[in-house]
Parts: C-alpha cells; structure tokens; sequence
C-alpha cells in the first residue's frame, strides 16, 4: 500500500469541466444497457417498416417517441438520479451542480441525434401509399408534424427526465411519469377519434409534449386530420424543453443563477402560453378526412 | 492566503436541537484527531468544516476563504478532500470509473493526467489491481477504502475524513496510517473516529467534542498525561471505579483515582485518557483532582 506515490502529479485542471463531464455522460449513457436496447429497438422498427405498407404518416413518428422519447426520458431520469448515494461527496467538489446538470442536457444530444437519423431513415425506408397518407397537410405543416413526433420528444423526453430526476430520489417516479404522458397521449388521441370537432378535446389533445395530428382507419381506407396547428405545437414543445432544463437547472442553483432562471420562467411560461394558443386556435378549423381517389371533406 | 482552517463561534442547530455550540478552533498542518461519544456532533462539525453544511451561527474560514461566499467556497472545495461518514456509489460503476468520475468533478479534465492520478489514489489504497471491478462486488472495507481514494485526489490541502478506518482491516488500516501520516506533511487532516488507536498513532492533537462543544481541545500526549496515575491492573474489578474491565491476562483494568487494593499503576492509553474524560464530563462529582 506503503509503496504507491505519495505525492500528486502536477494537476492538469480546468476551470470549466463542462465539456469533459459531458462527454463523461455521454460514455455512460451509450454504455447504458437499457439504452442500447432502445436504440436497437428503434432501428429495427423502423427496418421493419420497409416490408409494410404505410397508410398514414403518423404510424412512424411514434415509434422513436416511444422509444427514445418516452424511455430516454426514464434512462436520463435514473442516469440523473444515480449518483444521489454519493452526493455528500460529490456536492463539495468544485464543481457547481448547475454544471452537472447541464452537462446531462448536453448529452441528451445523443438521443436527439438518434432521432434526427430516425428521421432521414424514415423518410428514405417508408414507403406511403401516396400524399394522401399525410390528411391535408402541405409540405411545411407536414415537416413541422414529422419534426414535432419523431425529433423533439428525443430531446423533450431524456430533458424532462434530467428534471425529474434531479428534483427526486425515488427509481419509480420517472416510469410513472412516463406511464402518465403515454396515457394521457392515448386517452386523448382515443377521444380524437370519437370527437374529431370538439373543442375541449382539442384543447387536451394538444395539451401535451407529443401529439398526433392524424387518424386513419383500421383498414388504411381513410385519413382523418384533426384541428390544430403543427408548427406552434412544435414551438410549444420547443418551449418545453426550455422548461425543462430551468426546472432542472434550478436544484441547488446559487442566489445568482436562481435569480437568473426566475427572469427566464417570467419569459419563458408566457411564450409557452402563447405558443400552446397559437397551436389551437391555429390550423384546420374542423376535422377533415381523405379518402383515396376522392376530394377532402369535413369530418 | 492563510495556511489555517479555523473555525469562530461556530454552531449549527437542526429544529431546536445544538449539534455543535460555540466551536472555536484554529487548525494547521498535521492530523487533528477528533473524539466524541456517538451524538456529539463530530460528523456535523466535519459537515460544516467540508463545505457541506452551512453553520447556523459563527464563521468558517478555511486558508483564508470565507465558505459563506459562493465563490470563496468555490476556492475551499479545490483545496478539499473529504469522506463522508456514509458514502454511497452509483449503480454500475466499477472502482477505477467511480474515482474518475470525482476526479473530473474535481476539474482533472486532462485524461492523461486524470487517469495518472486515479491509479495513484487507487494504488495508495491498495486497490489498483481490481480497479476494474464493479463496486457492488467489492467487500465493505473496499468501499471504504474506495471512498477515501475519491477524498485523496489532487493532495488536497484540506482532508476531511470521517471514520476512515471504519470496516477497514488492521493491516490495512497500518497502511491507511502510513498514507495519511505522509499527507499530513502538507496538509490539514481532520480525522474523526472512534479507533483511539488511530488517534495515538496518527495525530499530534486531538480534539473531543461532547454535547455539540469541545471538551478537550490539546495534544495527545497532555491528554493521555492527565490520565497518569489513573489506570490500575488488579485481580479484581474496582466498584469505584470510572470504568473497568477484564483484560487477557484474566486480570482487570480499571481507571480510578485511588488505587485498588492489590493494584498496580500502569501507563494509560489514550483510550483511558478518553473514558477518564467522559467521565469527568458525566459525574463530576466522582472525581477528586
């Protein structure tokens, strides 16, 4: 034991360790069991996707949400939560927690990437039935859809998991808060299909980090598009995000920086606000629903 | 800059309970043992001397940085190293990442020179061939020994160590003396423990708490001298006695101020000194000076 070196090499330091830590965090994530099996996951999903027959354009968007969305979000909440038991230790060391925890929104630039390539892949494997498959949607509207679905809940989902995570201890909370988006989700995209005009189902709907724009029938034999606003839905999410990283920025934030991120909440909620009116007041005015070989018509 | 640690006044209350009460101590290089019966706030005072907790009442100041001032304590926390009475580890994490981990915390952002001192702190504890192991299948006195290795990156100025050598076995805890003891030489070593084997070995000074205020704030040596004349081994245990025990010899051991009949005086150890201590501090009116 005795024969060690005793005396420490000349230290090689930074003051800023934000990018080295985050690169820490982003060897741990991809070397994350359960991620690896996600990113797998979702890349066979999408292979799979080539020997099948597209009828709507939302049948694709959900998988990477799911997948790197919902589960990122589980994986960067216990990633966050893990180094709780040593954090006696780790809360003295010269670097501030706020750094910590932006270096772990740093890294859910790896999901984010993994979406962005979900995205190119989709667009290059799938193969619609023809532009019907999209409901009314123009070329923007149908970017902003597939950007909101497939890209932001990759960033949206492991962003809320860092926040979550560093507000609580507990393993199930983060699961939880997936189950309770993903039922949400389902219940109002399930009352979309029964109530296509109603207005307090678009407001639910949209009340959300991922929503669908479109239904169709079981068969592939109609394409039902609902009310709203794509592009402000994808600047609400946008902002989400944003919420996201000051709620998890805020936990041990010294004086100056919690004041900062205050200043910021006092822009940021209202522009959400705004952003979530725009997307339901935007958009179609009343369900409209395609039928191949036939002119759109109101639900 | 200061080459002292020292504490004014300080206190810290948790509700309306004292754990620590009008502390006053100046600390420089060397180990300072640290003494104290369970709840008597030596894990709170090493909380308050690591940066952890902030005192209710009076002022740290460590090498001349104030810990109250977000950026002074900035400064404390490069010059720190501090164990924790109960450190846990992140799930799947082996050894040599855990350490390394701390080590970018603790701004080493060169890799080289990172992972050159990672080996050196695991080597010091005598855990750099299973470096590579996870933590979950490393024994109770590895992690502790883990633990520390995290405290001792970078030479810190301040090391901070609460029961070190808890769990650790005494072979082992021989080479933890050594490490330390070569620390000390440039730097402030705070150690608390209930090993009085450790303190006798290690420390120059000691200081025992009670009740949240210091006892006995001197070196070891006047402190195991107040004992002198104090520690008596006879056939039979002293009913007067402060304390009393049967040694291996089958004799007994006890620590009174008059001798027992048929009992010789022996050397006290520092844990006699302590026990007499305490025992001043609990019946006063048992003993005769």
């Amino acid at each position: 034991m005795t024969t060690a070196t005793v005396t420490a090499p000349r230290t090689v330091r930074s003051r800023n360790p934000l990018w080295t830590l985050t690169g820490y965090e982003i060897r741990r994530l991809v070397r994350n069991p359960l991620f690896l099996v996600v990113v797998g996951f979702n890349a066979y999903a999408i292979y799979d996707t080539t020997s099948r027959v597209i009828f709507e354009a939302d049948e694709l968007g959900s998988i990477p949400a799911w997948l790197l969305g919902g589960m990122g979000m589980i994986i960067f909440c216990w990633l966050t939560q893990s180094t709780w038991r040593s954090a006696e230790a780790l809360d003295v060391t010269p670097t501030a927690m706020p750094v910590r925890t932006t270096a772990l929104c740093l890294t859910a630039v790896v999901p984010f990437g993994c979406a962005v390539l979900s995205l190119v892949a989709i667009l290059v494997v799938r193969a619609p039935q023809g532009s019907w498959t999209y409901g009314v949607f123009d070329g923007a509207d149908r970017a902003a859809v597939q950007v909101s679905q497939i890209v932001l809940p990759a960033l949206g989902g492991p962003l809320l998991g860092v926040a979550i995570g560093r507000w609580t201890r507990q393993v199930w909370v983060g699961p939880a808060a997936e189950l309770l988006i993903a039922g949400w989700v389902l219940l109002v995209e399930g009352l979309a299909f029964s109530y296509p005009d109603s207005q307090p189902v678009l407001l639910m709907r949209l009340f959300a980090p991922f929503a669908l724009f479109t239904g169709s029938g079981d068969r592939g034999d109609f394409v039902e598009t609902w009310r709203g606003s794509p592009a402000a839905f994808l600047a609400w999410q946008i902002c989400l995000c944003a919420l996201a990283v000051v709620a998890a920025l805020l936990y041990q934030a010294d004086p100056l920086l919690r004041r900062r991120l205050i200043h910021a909440l006092f822009v940021l909620v209202p522009l959400t606000a705004g952003c979530y009116a725009l997307a339901v007041t935007g958009g179609l005015q009343h369900a409209v629903t395609v039928v191949p070989g036939f002119a759109p018509r109101p639900s | 800059m200061s080459d002292t640690v020292a504490l004014h006044a300080v206190g810290r209350r948790y509700g309306r309970t004292w754990a620590v009460r009008d502390v006053e101590v100046e600390l420089s290089d060397g180990v300072i043992g640290l003494l104290g019966p369970n709840g008597a706030g030596k894990t709170s005072l090493l909380r308050v001397l690591a940066t952890s907790l902030a005192p209710t009442t009076g002022r740290v100041s460590i090498f001349g940085w104030d810990a109250e001032v977000a950026e002074q304590r900035t400064e404390i926390r490069r010059r720190l190293g501090y164990l924790p009475q109960e450190l846990g580890f992140p799930r799947g994490f082996t050894a040599f990442a855990f350490v390394d981990y701390v080590a970018v915390l603790k701004e080493w952002t060169d890799r080289t020179a990172r992972h050159a001192e990672v080996r050196r702190v695991l080597d010091l504890v005598d855990l750099g061939a299973i470096s590579t192991k996870r933590i979950r299948a490393l024994s109770g006195g590895q992690r502790r020994r883990l633990a520390l290795a995290q405290a001792l990156l970078g030479q810190p100025r301040l090391l901070v160590l609460d029961e070190p050598t808890t769990g650790v076995d005494p072979e082992q805890r021989a080479g933890l003396r050594a490490v330390l003891a070569e620390a000390a030489r440039t730097s402030v070593i705070v150690l608390s423990t209930h090993q009085t084997e450790d303190v006798a070995a290690l420390c120059e000074r000691v200081i025992v708490l009670d009740t949240g205020m210091v006892r006995y704030d001197g070196t070891v040596h006047d402190l195991v001298a107040a004992a002198s004349g104090r520690v008596w081994v006879g056939d039979d245990p002293d009913p007067r006695a402060i304390a009393s025990w049967r040694i291996g010899s089958g004799r007994y051991r006890n620590i009174a101020d008059r001798a027992p009949s048929g009992a010789e005086a022996v050397e006290p150890t520092l844990e006699d000194a302590y026990l007499l201590l305490r025992a001043e501090a609990a019946h006063p009116e048992r003993i005769t000076t």
